[in-house]
């Protein structure tokens, strides 16, 4: 498979789950690559981790929250 | 015609083009003969307690059908008395008194050594001093050299020393042989440096020859680390310039060191924060004469960007080199191979197969013809394929827009400890 699909396969995977309402709450990175938790509050449901392992969808994780996308969510979910 | 004189910490100059403190400086024949040919300044072979050279002396690491691709040479400091010296700077500086002489010093780590050369030398009128704390062969092991360079207090301490006696800018020269240049710069002018200079030479050795088994070179079957310089050295030297231009604490003027063989050279160190530039190896390999192609050149270029004074480049390219931890993220380019220009040598995919991302295809296009492609939604960007093309023009690194606001490791660092409450990425600089 080449890199930019395994990216698209872990990418889409997150943007479902945005798109299903969820907010990013935690990233933690370590050797394993970077464990992403989401909670949605409506419907409220348990916590969905996704481990993800290559780089570009390590850096669309982080570019979703620097470009504000859901930031404001983020913030919303700590208040 | 563009103005091509400098005001290097106040020292006057013709040109930026100056010698280096080095064989093509050993004498006033030389230096005088120097002027003629077109250089603004020299930096006089390092005066001190006069040596004696072995013979053989330099090697040179020929690539690729580059000869002198790299030059290293064992020769130490002057061999002639400081009075010799002095009487050839007089006449030298008596002939041109327009053009520039710096007297490179390098005396044991002593005040009362250093503030006697200071005076001796000053007495016979150079424009100014350059402290060699650099050279690391031979004289180091006396002390002196970069054994006082690798030591940010005995720098400090002995420009200070100089200081306090001198009358003319002290310009402090630094060795490559360190961690971290800019240590030994910020205490160079915590030590009153007027001015810093850079590169030294770096710790070499040539080669071995595989059929005697000596050093290259060798000095009757035995052999010794010496410096290493000329176009080899250039981006570690460049590198050097930029870290000590963008330290606020460093704050003086620089003249630029290390493998400058053409005007174009000159124009990215003086863009990298150089006030003025040294050459030595270029000479050595071609002679003196080849400054009139380097202002010729520099003139050309001035006059086509349309700056009226050689001055307008120093540092104008300091604010773009930063830290990796600052550098954009999503910023991305891709290859583009160019069918009309490929040649087909498949070097591109070679490369990308082995040695990077696999996304260059070999394929056959509709007329039949073997054509190289690249996955874009694959390439990183990393350049290898533009690097190794020996066609012109036959592969583009093009910029895309990737729609997303620009992203640095240290930015995406923050926003993770943000988003999980406390920090956990040191930032990277």
């Amino acid at each position: 498979m080449s890199a930019f699909a395994e990216f698209d396969q872990e990418r889409q995977r997150i943007d479902s789950l945005i798109g299903q309402g969820y907010t990013i709450t935690g990233i933690y990175e370590d050797l394993d690559g970077a464990r992403v938790t989401f909670i949605r509050s409506e419907p409220a449901g348990e916590p969905v981790e996704l481990l993800l392992l290559t780089a570009d969808a390590r850096k669309h994780v982080t570019a979703l929250l620097v470009s504000g996308f859901r930031m404001v969510a983020v913030v919303e979910s700590y208040s | 015609m563009a103005d091509l004189s400098i005001d290097f910490a106040g020292i006057k100059s013709p040109n930026p083009f100056w010698l280096a403190s080095a064989p093509p400086t050993n004498t006033g024949y030389q230096v005088q003969r120097a002027f003629e040919a077109g250089w603004g300044g020299a930096v006089w072979k390092t005066l001190g307690e006069p040596v004696i050279n072995t013979s053989a002396r330099f090697a040179a690491v020929h690539f690729g059908g580059q000869r002198v691709a790299g030059f290293n040479n064992i020769e130490l400091i002057t061999d002639r008395p400081l009075e010799v010296n002095l009487k050839e700077i007089y006449e030298t500086k008596r002939r041109f008194p327009d053009h520039t002489i710096i007297a490179s010093l390098m005396v044991e780590p002593k005040r009362e050594k250093w503030h006697e050369i200071v005076k001796r030398v000053e007495a016979i009128g150079v424009d100014g001093l350059e402290l060699n704390f650099g050279c690391p062969h031979g004289m180091a092991e006396r002390g002196m050299g970069a054994a006082s360079g690798q030591q940010p207090d005995l720098v400090l301490a002995q420009t200070a020393w100089v200081k306090e006696v001198a009358t003319t800018p002290v310009i402090v020269k630094l060795t490559p042989n360190i961690t971290d240049i800019t240590v030994v710069a910020r205490h160079a002018v915590k030590g009153g440096a007027d001015a810093i200079s850079l590169i030294n030479t770096i710790n070499s050795l040539a080669g071995v020859d595989i059929h005697s088994w000596n050093t290259i070179p060798n000095v009757g079957g035995q052999g010794a680390h010496g410096g290493y310089c000329g176009p080899a050295v250039k981006p570690i030297a460049l590198s050097m310039v930029a870290e000590c231009a963008r330290d606020r604490e460093v704050g003086v003027p620089i003249s630029g060191i290390g493998g400058i063989s053409t005007w174009q050279d000159v124009v990215e160190f003086m863009l990298m924060g150089s006030t003025g530039i040294q050459v030595c190896t270029a000479v050595m390999h071609h002679g003196f004469r080849i400054v009139e192609e380097m202002i010729d050149g520099l003139n050309h270029y001035l006059d086509g960007k349309g700056l009226a004074s050689v001055t307008e480049l120093i540092g104008q390219s300091v604010p773009r080199y930063s830290n990796w931890g600052d550098l954009d993220l999503n910023y991305k380019v891709v290859a583009r191979i160019n069918e009309e220009n490929c040649i087909n040598c498949n070097k591109c995919h070679i490369a990308c197969e082995d040695a990077s991302h696999q996304c260059i295809d070999m394929l056959t296009n509709a007329e039949g013809k073997a054509i190289l492609q690249v996955r874009e939604e694959d390439c990183v960007g990393c350049n290898l394929c533009s690097i190794v093309c020996p066609a012109d023009g036959a592969i583009d690194m093009v910029a895309l827009d990737s729609g997303l606001a620009p992203m640095s490791w240290n930015q995406r660092s923050r926003i993770i400890s943000g988003v999980n409450g406390s920090y956990s990425e040191a930032e990277v600089v």
